[in-house]
């Protein structure tokens, strides 16, 4: 969901040759005699993980036998390494970087769903958000505006491209720049960008800030948008398909128990994170469906398609579980 | 009687006093400081929600240090920190006496080292994460190399700088190898050592929150990530200014080392002796 720079190829074929080198330190889950295998997980510390955080603490994991670590990282471009060398057994990735990984042949295969998009066009998890007194009313007016996205060439501004297309805009002439989503509201606000695709809980604390909501850039691809998957390497998946298994088992139930129980999932934010009071209270959480949504994937992957981040749409039978 | 007071208590006095006036002095400035930052908030310069006024900072940090957790971060921190110091001291030092001392060495080697010195550590975390992952050792390799050639080439200009009558005396006195380096290299070698040591100091610390921030190693960096991306901003502050203070003891635990090593050395005693 976060950062995965550029560096990607690079770090991919490094991961490939590290990996077809026979890597030592692949074989770091250990299966102790009582059965029980420890897991790290590569998750970056942000609302979209909040299930399995609940997971764990409602002891989803520990009853099929597995001890999970959730080792926190900063996004994907630690993540999506340190899964294929072996350092993790699974991680979080959203899901373009995902076909942009599998389209570059990196070995990565998701496993279980991630976060989806609530479907509500001006009350999702993520969105474009401009100053209060902006005269952008509509994604259309986009067109040729400044818009800051947390990384280029990546599922923000394919949907956000998206969102002005349907809306009759141009799409190619809006001019994306690079920032942390964190720094989007104080750059709103100081006028350095016209506008700010955020997530929770730097959506609300724009809000707050007095910015506005113009597009839902999720929901204009798909009201069902799979944002992101939990995945592994095609290594783990083929050598020990029970383990991958009972993850994905005990994923799916902590997916619904989050869905479930939101109260929960605000209390169990406020663990992991360090959210102010105001804002947990205040934003809105995703969706966690059980399983990712092919249909959405498949405009998803058809969007990346055409804005040139890979040449063909992926095949998504081999990414998908 | 000790020396000093042999040595004309009145100079000593002087140079007491003027110590403590510059830690007056240092103390006013930093105290300005902050009012300043109380202050351009308070008055509409900048808004609170992006630089909040030092009370809540303070505040903030008060919260911190009640949490075991800030505690298990700071002591991840600084066993990053001091583990990479050593090792990269360690090795930089051998590695330093070793080239100046093989005949040729430096001169095949000269290139490569200013080949391999610029590159930031940074430009490693693909490389660390790849390797270990988000743990200790990953922080490690950051700090290491950082910290490694900030030693290297002080103990090679140190060496460098060894007396030629000095080491030739000691040569057509029968010393060996081993005699020379500890009698004649080392000393005079030893200050540009601490002074890389100290140099080495601040940039293991810089590099270890760094690796936390950006890989999200556990430490005080990662802590920082968190609050920074959960718009906790006094608390993001309040650790920065954590980070800061640890900035300020190691350059004086350094300063420290440095003094009592070189207390022979004339540029820590001030005289010069003709």
């Amino acid at each position: 969901m976060r950062r995965l720079p550029a560096g990607l190829a690079a770090v991919a074929l490094l991961a490939v040759t590290a990996t077809a080198c026979g890597s030592s330190s692949s074989d770091d889950s250990g299966s102790s005699s009582d059965g029980v295998t420890t897991v790290k997980v590569g998750v970056i510390p942000i609302v979209d993980v909040a299930p399995v955080y609940l997971g764990v603490k409602q002891g989803f994991y520990k009853k099929r036998g597995l001890d999970l670590t959730l080792e926190t990282s900063q996004g994907g471009a630690a993540i999506v390494p340190g899964v294929v060398s072996g350092q993790f057994e699974f991680g979080f990735s959203n899901t373009t970087s995902l076909m942009v990984a599998r389209s570059r042949n990196v070995p990565v295969k998701a496993v279980a769903n991630g976060v989806a998009s609530t479907g509500k066009a001006g009350a999702d998890f993520g969105g474009v958000v401009v100053k209060g007194d902006s005269p952008v009313k509509s994604p259309k007016d986009l067109a040729g505006k400044k818009v800051a996205v947390n990384t280029l060439k990546n599922i923000g501004d394919t949907s956000v491209r998206e969102s002005v297309r349907k809306a009759g805009g141009d799409p190619k002439s809006v001019q994306f720049v690079e920032l942390a989503f964190d720094q989007m509201p104080a750059a709103l606000a100081a006028g350095q960008v016209d506008a700010a695709w955020v997530v929770e809980p730097s959506l609300s604390v724009a809000e707050e800030q007095g910015a506005r909501v113009v597009a839902s850039n999720f929901v204009d691809v798909s009201p069902d948008l799979t944002i992101a998957l939990y995945f592994t390497s095609d290594k783990l998946a083929q050598q020990d398909p029970e383990l991958v298994k009972k993850f994905a088992e005990a994923t799916r139930e902590s997916l619904a128990y989050a869905g479930s129980h939101p109260d929960e999932v605000r209390e169990i934010l406020a663990t992991y994170t360090k959210i102010p009071e105001k804002t947990l209270q205040a934003l809105t959480l995703p969706r966690w469906p059980e399983e990712p949504d092919r249909a959405s994937l498949e405009r998803l992957g058809e969007l990346g398609r055409q804005d040139g981040l890979f040449d063909e749409a992926p095949d998504l039978d081999t990414l998908l579980p | 009687m000790t020396r000093a007071a042999v040595n004309g208590g009145p100079s000593d006095v002087r140079r007491r006093g003027a110590g403590r006036g510059n830690a007056l002095l240092g103390l006013a400035g930093l105290c300005g400081f902050l009012a300043l930052i109380e202050a351009l908030p308070r008055l509409g310069f900048v808004s609170p929600d992006h630089l909040p006024p030092t009370s809540s900072i303070a505040a903030a940090l008060a919260e911190e240090t009640s949490d075991a957790a800030f505690w298990t971060a700071l002591g991840d921190t600084l066993t990053g920190w001091a583990l990479g110091l050593l090792i990269a001291t360690a090795a930089g030092i051998t590695a330093g006496m070793v080239i100046s001392i093989v005949p040729y060495l430096r001169e095949a080697t000269a290139s490569t080292v200013e080949f391999l010195r610029p590159i930031p550590s940074v430009a490693l975390i693909p490389l660390a994460v790849l390797l270990f992952g988000t743990d200790l050792r990953s922080t490690l390799l950051l700090v290491v190399y950082a910290a490694f050639w900030q030693v290297l080439v002080q103990v090679l200009y140190g060496v460098q700088d060894t007396d030629p009558v000095a080491e030739e005396t000691a040569r057509s006195y029968g010393l060996g190898t081993w005699a020379r380096i500890r009698h004649v290299l080392w000393p005079t070698a030893l200050p540009y050592v601490m002074t890389g040591v100290r140099l080495a100091a601040a940039v293991s610390l810089v590099l270890a929150i760094t690796a936390e921030l950006v890989i999200g190693a556990p430490g005080l960096g990662a802590r920082i990530a968190v609050a920074q991306t959960s718009h906790a901003v006094p608390d993001m502050y309040a650790l920065v200014a954590v980070t800061g203070l640890i900035g300020v003891l190691i350059n004086a635990g350094a300063r420290a080392v440095e003094r009592r090593s070189l207390a022979w050395h004339q540029s820590v005693r001030g005289e010069v002796s003709p």
